[in-house]
């Protein structure tokens, strides 16, 4: 109780306490490096094929091009991670207005000055590299919320408080992402933010009737735009010779990769899929080439760790003593299992397809150096909590 | 910052509400999400497994067949009679056109231009972007494969295909058209030999089944891959002799011009004493290259036409029959020919031999006749000794012998002679054929032995007795009669002679299996030496046009009325025939020539003797020599053989005049002079016995030109004689029996009419026209 009692004392002496703080969850970490490495691993099987078959400027035909990067960009994120679970939790939560300020700044930029890949322009470009500024929204909104439910404590009943600002901020990104557009991120920083909403104390019949406006909203969509209605079609009817090689195309040969690989798999590096059939076999269908590779004990046998890093960052969400902690502990673990839901769901036609990537697998430098450094702010918030009493 | 307005309280802890609902997010997210998501898994993984991997080998899998190399034919001698080529099949595959971003508009013009297909035609194919396989062109020969592959090279295209294949090519074009056979498009035998042996010729195609990439292409670092050889076509010899077979279908063709010829011609040429068939023709024939097309007059009928309907007939009627091998197809009342059988039957039962004695009175009523019978010469023969009724197809002298031989005998023998197979129902019709290995065959017709063996009714063994009543194939008869002159034994007819493996190494050899011993060898010489008679007797063989000056040919003629035509009601039509066989002193092949419907207004009586028999002649002529059979004339005939003319140039009249008259030519000069300078014809000109050779002494040949004459009806030295006044000189297509009046002119190789030079040759076909000899027999 000493310990917390000297947290007590003055904030600014948190930054005093770093030599106090216990040591990181090491289960957590251990998670999220067999995780990466089985990620990245991944990504040379799935991705070799396609770059050397499919010289384009970028990679020249070097078969291991992306599969170098990822590792690069896999070793500055374990850096950043760290680093991240060195700062105290404090610090996050002093920079979170700044943090949200700024990715909201980068959302208005990317139209203007953003990189047009297919229909959308959701990235900027860096130079070495390029990233998506919807990936810093995500974070800024998990630590902004916590800091406004923080501090409208009890008030969060009410809609001034509980429901407006909120609302508010949520709208704004809605608005941007969709000028992008962006569907997909809108999705996960709507749940995002109502599961944050949702810790927060914001009475359920909020979310009711919110489950209700986004079904009526989802009906309308789907009956009255036809490119969503396309994507019901072919998700119901994915085997459709008609559509196999149209807009079905991706979800036909990722349920054919899925489908192809049995209980156990055709084995590491042996799938054909990858072999030009599967398209973003290394991004958003990378768990096609899993399930292909590793068949189904394989496929299991990863999504039972990603269960158990979720189930980890939920438990040591419980056991926080600071409430924004645990607010922030809680919604990057939310974050981290919708995104593994929902990409997976996608890879196995569960749901419409829409472009969602898998943490620690799909490639893509700059989110995996983010989906780290996030991971770092969970070990860094694992630190607060006292260790069991033997 | 919120915190630092409330510094002294502290931060808050999570509130037990919170607490409870992270547990359920808990609950949501990292166990039910994950369950949902495991069951869809083993839903997509383990139940529907097959589905999707069926699909995925489906899309992945790529099965090539490797084309097994089709065996060649060839004839006895070696010669290539059908051969396979490699040519390639050019397609596109429009999906990967489409996935290599290539240009369809490119591809389109550049193929379209090699190789002349529609360019809209493949922007039509290009389209097709589900498509892996629209083929452009087939059977493309090398050279333009050589293009394509250029082309493909150039612009870098993954999307223009090239597939090995083959194509069949017959050297020969329309020889032995029917024995051979043709292949279909995908190199599968239709008919003839292609077809008999097409399991033999094909070989097995090979496999190679590989996993390949979405652009086709193998895949990295994945070896799946199956590969089963192709296993090469066998070769195939035939036991025909390419030279024969051209000479049997050149004098075939000969005879169907010259006697109009109405329905084709059918010949076959067999070894008689192993029953190779060294050729067999059926006329009209068809260019195996092409067989499809028909003969330009037929297209013209076509052209001519007016609704396609009517084309479309005209074609498939065409068709049907220039494909047809009458040779083995057709069945026909062999007519005269037939009684050698019935006379090898005679001697060998001993109810006839050499010395018995025959009288015909022109006809014969047997029992169950209800009208006489009437001999071909309706005034009679007289009396006549076995080989004279030969010699003179006396029908009734025949029916005496079938009488002879009785019914039960007739059909013992018919049956030994491989002319029908028994059944055990006495009341049914017998039928049977030689079972060769070519597609096709006929059966022969023959009543039942209740109505043949009725004793209160003998008029179908009468008629049976000189070859009517009963069908058979041409091929039939031909084994049957080769039977008759080989000692006896009935041979199994047959095509191929071996079958080896495309390394050369002979897989199976065939031999002449005999089938039985039908008749003795006694009564197998006696046969021979009658038939010989028919030929070689100038004056009362009805087969005298078949001879050949220098070989002892034997044969018999066979006229028949083709009896269905005349009951369905049609005008009369015959058969003529002859059927030959040579040498006599040692039979070793036997000619049977079919002339189906000959014109009667072609200038040549129509009968097997007129017409058929100088067609086995002229064949004879040719085949004997080729096949190695040394020509021995008489001193007779070595008078009236053609003469071969020396060189006389520098030799003085006196030296001229002997050498010429040890060639069996005489001489005329020209000139003064004293040695001689020019000479006609030129040394090595082939001119008739006799003939006056032309001696220029210090003159020269005048250079104005002569009109050839009509020789058509003179014989061969008045003929002779004629050319001769216009410094002009003849030679004859075969030498001839006798310089009797009757052997007349029919045809001549220079058209009457034509303008020639002096001392050119003229070469005439003789037939031997007399007219005392006129008849169906």
């Amino acid at each position: 109780m000493e310990y917390s009692g000297a947290r007590m004392t003055s904030h600014r002496e948190d930054l005093r306490d770093i030599p106090l703080r216990g040591q990181i969850d090491l289960p957590f970490l251990m998670l999220v490096l067999l995780l990466l490495t089985i990620g990245v691993v991944m990504i040379f099987s799935a991705s070799f094929a396609r770059a050397y078959y499919d010289p384009t400027d970028e990679t020249g035909g070097n078969a291991a091009y992306y599969f170098i990067r990822q590792l690069i960009f896999a070793g500055i994120g374990i850096g950043a991670m760290f680093v991240c679970a060195g700062l105290p939790v404090a610090f996050y939560r002093r920079m979170s207005r700044l943090l949200l300020i700024v990715s909201l700044a980068l959302l208005v930029a990317v139209p203007i000055i953003g990189v047009r890949v297919g229909g959308a322009r959701r990235w900027i470009s860096l130079g070495f590299t390029t990233f998506q500024p919807s990936e810093i929204t995500k974070i800024a909104v998990i630590l902004y919320f916590a800091t406004l439910i923080c501090k409208f404590k009890d008030k969060m009943r009410t809609v001034r408080y509980g429901i407006v600002p909120f609302a508010a901020i949520l709208g704004v990104i809605a608005v941007l992402l969709v000028l992008e557009p962006h569907l997909s991120a809108t999705i996960i920083i709507f749940a995002i933010g109502a599961a944050m909403m949702f810790l927060g104390g914001v009475e359920k019949k909020w979310f009711i009737g919110g489950a209700v406006a986004m079904a009526i909203f989802v009906f309308i969509f789907v009956n009255f735009f036809p490119y969503a209605s396309s994507r019901i079609s072919t998700w119901l009817d994915p085997l459709n010779p008609e559509e196999r090689s149209g807009d079905a195309y991706q979800i036909y040969q990722s349920l054919i990769s899925v489908g192809s690989g049995g209980l156990s798999g055709l084995g590491l590096g042996q799938s054909r899929q990858k072999y030009l059939y599967l398209p973003e076999e290394h991004n958003d269908f990378i768990f096609a080439v899993v399930c292909e590779e590793l068949g189904f004990i394989g496929a299991m046998l990863i999504l039972c760790l990603f269960a158990l890093l979720v189930i980890r960052g939920y438990w040591l969400a419980l056991h926080c003593r600071d409430r924004y902690s645990f607010l922030v502990c809680a919604g990057i673990t939310t974050m981290i299992a919708l995104q593994v839901f929902l990409n997976v769901a996608v890879c196995t036609n569960l749901i419409p397809c829409t472009g969602i990537s898998l943490p620690f697998f799909s490639y893509g430098g700059t989110a995996l150096l983010i989906q780290l450094a996030e991971m770092g702010i969970v070990l860094s918030i694992s630190r607060d909590i006292p260790a069991r009493k033997e | 910052m919120a915190t630092s307005k409330q510094p002294h309280k502290g931060p808050s802890t999570p509130n037990r509400m919170m607490l409870s609902r992270t547990l359920f997010l808990m609950i949501v997210c990292g166990v039910v999400a994950f369950i949902a998501l495991g069951i869809n898994l083993f839903y997509l993984q383990i139940v529907r497994h097959d589905e999707f991997e069926t699909m995925a080998i489906e899309q992945q899998v790529r099965d090539t067949t490797v084309n097994a190399a089709r065996g060649t034919i060839y004839d006895r001698n070696g010669k290539i009679l059908a051969m396979s080529a490699s040519v390639e099949t050019v397609y596109i595959s429009p999906w990967e056109i489409i996935q290599n971003d290539e240009d369809p508009e490119l591809i389109a013009t550049g193929l379209s231009e090699i190789l002349g297909v529609d360019k809209d035609k493949i922007l039509a194919m290009a389209a097709k972007t589900e498509s892996w396989y629209q083929p452009v062109a087939y059977k493309v020969e090398a050279d333009l494969a050589e293009q394509v592959r250029e082309f493909k090279a150039e612009n870098d295209l993954i999307g223009v295909k090239l597939q090995a294949d083959t194509k069949r090519y017959y050297p020969y074009s329309s020889l032995a058209s029917h024995v051979i056979g043709y292949v279909g498009f995908e190199n599968t035998g239709l008919s003839g030999v292609e077809l008999a042996y097409d399991s033999v010729l094909s070989g097995v195609n090979g496999r190679i089944i590989r996993a390949t990439n979405a652009q086709g292409t193998d895949l990295l670092y994945t070896n799946f891959e199956d590969y089963y050889d192709a296993e090469d076509g066998s070769d195939v010899t035939l036991t025909i002799d390419a030279n024969v077979q051209y000479y049997l279908e050149k004098h075939l063709q000969q005879a169907v011009s010259d006697y109009g010829v109405q329905n084709g011609a059918a010949g076959i040429v067999m070894d008689v004493n192993t029953g190779e068939i060294l050729a067999m023709a059926s006329l009209g024939n068809f260019d195996l290259n092409d067989y499809d097309a028909v003969s330009e007059e037929v297209q013209a009928q076509i052209d001519a036409a007016e609704t396609e309907e009517e084309k479309a007939q005209i074609l498939s009627d065409a068709q049907f029959l220039q494909w047809r091998n009458k040779a083995l197809e057709d069945t026909y009342e062999p007519g005269s020919t037939f009684k050698i059988i019935t006379l090898s039957m005679a001697l060998d039962l001993g109810v006839t031999s050499l010395e018995s004695s025959y009288y015909c009175g022109g006809s014969i009523q047997v029992t169950g006749d209800t009208t006489a019978r009437n001999c071909w010469k309706t005034y009679g023969h007289g009396s006549q000794t076995l080989t004279q009724a030969v010699q003179h197809s006396c029908n009734v002298a025949f029916i005496n012998l079938g009488l002879a031989v009785g019914a039960e005998n007739f059909y013992k023998y018919a049956e030994a002679f491989g002319f029908f197979q028994d059944n055990e129902d006495s009341s049914a019709p017998l039928s049977g054929n030689t079972g060769i290995e070519l597609q096709g065959e006929a059966s022969s017709i023959w009543w039942s032995r209740d109505v043949f063996e009725n004793p209160q009714n003998l008029s179908q063994l009468a008629a049976a007795s000189f070859g009517q009543t009963f069908t058979i194939t041409p091929l039939q008869l031909i084994t049957a009669v080769s039977a008759c002159v080989n000692g006896g034994k009935l041979m199994e007819p047959y095509v191929v002679k071996e079958v080896a493996d495309a390394n050369g190494d002979v897989i199976s050899a065939a031999s002449p299996t005999v089938k039985r011993q039908v008749i003795s060898e006694e009564t197998s010489d006696i046969v021979c030496q009658i038939l010989e008679q028919v030929v070689s007797d100038s004056v009362e063989g009805t087969g005298k046009n078949a001879y050949v000056a220098g070989y002892h040919v034997g044969g018999k003629t066979g006229t028949s009325e083709k009896v269905a035509q005349e009951v369905a009601g049609g005008p009369k039509e015959y058969i003529v025939s002859f059927i030959g066989i040579a040498p006599m002193t040692d039979p070793q092949y036997a000619v049977l020539v079919l002339l189906d419907n000959p014109s009667s207004d072609s200038g040549t009586y129509v009968s097997g003797g007129n017409m058929a028999a100088p067609t086995v002649g002229n064949i004879f002529a040719d085949i004997l020599p080729a096949l190695g059979v040394e020509a021995e004339y008489t001193a007779e005939e070595e008078q009236h053989t053609d003469k071969s003319v020396p060189n006389l140039s520098g030799l003085t009249v006196e030296e001229a005049a002997a050498r010429l008259q040890e060639a069996g030519l005489s001489y005329r000069t020209i000139g003064t002079g004293s040695t001689i300078t020019d000479q006609l014809p030129r040394a090595g000109a082939v001119i008739a016995a006799n003939s006056e050779v032309i001696l220029y002494l210090d003159a020269e040949p005048d250079p104005s030109l002569e009109e050839v004459p009509n020789l058509t009806g003179l014989s061969y030295s008045i003929a002779r004689q004629r050319l001769a006044y216009q410094g002009l000189f003849i030679s004859a297509a075969r030498g001839i029996a006798s310089d009797s009046n009757t052997v007349v002119v029919t045809t001549q190789s220079i058209e009457a009419g034509t303008q020639v030079e002096h001392g050119t040759v003229i070469e005439v076909a003789l037939v031997d026209n007399d007219a005392s000899m006129y008849g169906r027999y």
